[in-house]
C-alpha cells in the first residue's frame, strides 16, 4: 500500500440521502450499525430526532438528509447508522455521534487537486461542510463533525 | 420570562426517586419530593380556567390549574380518551396540576444521561434522559414545567 503524502488522505464517502453524498476523514468513521434501533426524544430538532444507545451512551442520530431537504425519514426506514468520533479540542477525550446512511459507506483516497466549490443546492451545504473535492462529476462535501454534533446548527 | 437555569446532571443524580408521567407514549420523569398529590380527572372543576389551563382543582383551600400536555409538551384543548390521572405538582415556587395517561414510581438507580448539545433546544423543559429498561425517559422538573407553560401563556394560542 502506498505511504500516504501530504498532499493526498483516505476518507469515507457517506450516502445521507437519494443523491445526497458527503465525506467525514478515515479516523472519524468508527462503527457501523445495521438496523440500528432508534429512540424518540421529544422537544428535540427535526433534523436530529432520535438518540441510539450504542456501548452505554446514547448517541444522537442525525438524519442530514432532513436538514438539507426539509423532510424526515421514518425511523424505521433507516437501515444503517455510521458512529462517528470528535475532539472539541486538541487532547480532550472523543465524543461521538451517529450519522443516519442510505446506503454503505465508500472508501476513498482525494488529492488536493480535487478541492472544488460546495454545491449551491441545498443550501444548507455551508452549515455542514468544512470544504469539498470532486469526484467525477460530483462534488463531495467534507463534513464539519463537531460542528454538527456541538449545537452548531441549532443556531442557523 | 427569563428561562430558569439548567438543572446539571449531578443535581438530577442526587435524586433518590422520580415518578414516571406517560403523555402520548412518551415517559417524562419528574422528582418524586415535586408530587404532591395524585387527583381523579373527575374533581377538576373545568369552569376555573386561568390562561391555557383546562381548569383547575380545590385543594386545601386553593385552586390548583390544570393543564392539559401533549406528549410534546404542546398544550391540548381537551383531554385525551387516554388520560387517566392528575397530578399535583408543587415545587414550593410552582404549584399546577398536570393531566397524564399513566403515573409510576421509578427508582433513581436508573440511567440518568446528558441531554446531547446537538439536541438542546432553547427553552426545552427536557434536563436529561433516563434509560428505562430499554425505553427512554425525558427528565425534567416542576420549575421548568411551569416556565414552559408560562411561555404558552404569552403566546396567543397556547403553542
Amino acid at each position: 500500500m502506498a505511504a500516504e503524502s501530504s498532499w493526498e488522505s483516505n476518507a469515507w464517502v457517506l450516502a445521507l440521502g437519494d443523491q445526497l453524498h458527503a465525506a467525514v476523514g478515515e479516523r472519524e468513521l468508527i462503527y457501523l450499525i445495521e438496523n440500528p434501533i432508534l429512540l424518540e426524544v421529544p422537544l428535540s430538532p427535526y433534523y436530529c430526532r432520535q438518540v441510539v444507545l450504542w456501548n452505554g451512551r446514547l448517541l444522537p442520530a442525525m438524519d442530514l438528509s432532513a436538514w438539507l431537504q426539509g423532510q424526515r425519514k421514518n425511523a424505521r426506514d433507516w437501515k444503517l447508522a455510521a458512529v462517528v468520533a470528535y475532539q472539541t479540542a486538541p487532547g480532550v477525550t472523543p465524543n461521538y455521534g451517529v450519522l443516519l446512511l442510505a446506503g454503505i459507506p465508500e472508501r476513498l483516497r482525494v488529492a488536493d487537486t480535487q478541492a472544488c466549490y460546495l454545491p449551491k443546492h441545498p443550501d444548507g451545504w455551508r452549515e455542514l461542510a468544512l470544504s469539498c473535492f470532486r469526484r467525477g462529476e460530483d462534488a463531495i462535501p467534507i463534513l464539519d463533525i463537531p460542528h454538527i454534533f456541538t449545537g452548531g446548527l441549532l443556531t442557523s | 420570562m427569563n428561562q430558569p437555569a439548567p438543572t446539571t446532571l449531578a443535581e438530577l443524580r442526587e435524586i433518590q426517586l422520580f415518578a414516571g408521567l406517560t403523555l402520548d407514549g412518551y415517559r417524562w420523569l419528574l422528582p418524586q419530593t415535586e408530587i404532591y398529590s395524585l387527583e381523579s380527572l373527575l374533581d377538576i372543576d373545568q369552569e376555573v380556567r386561568t390562561s391555557h389551563s383546562i381548569g383547575a382543582v380545590g385543594f386545601r383551600g386553593e385552586w390548583w390549574p390544570v393543564y392539559c400536555l401533549s406528549g410534546e409538551m404542546q398544550l391540548l384543548p381537551h383531554i385525551p380518551d387516554s388520560r387517566r390521572n392528575c397530578v399535583l405538582l408543587d415545587n414550593h415556587a410552582d404549584r399546577l396540576g398536570l393531566i397524564c395517561d399513566h403515573v409510576e414510581t421509578i427508582a433513581a438507580d436508573q440511567h440518568l444521561l446528558e441531554l446531547p448539545a446537538c439536541m438542546r433546544l432553547p427553552g426545552s423543559p427536557l434536563q436529561a434522559l433516563a434509560l428505562l429498561n430499554g425505553r427512554l425517559g425525558c427528565v425534567t422538573t416542576t420549575e421548568h414545567l411551569a416556565a414552559l407553560l408560562a411561555v404558552h401563556a404569552e403566546t396567543p394560542h397556547g403553542c
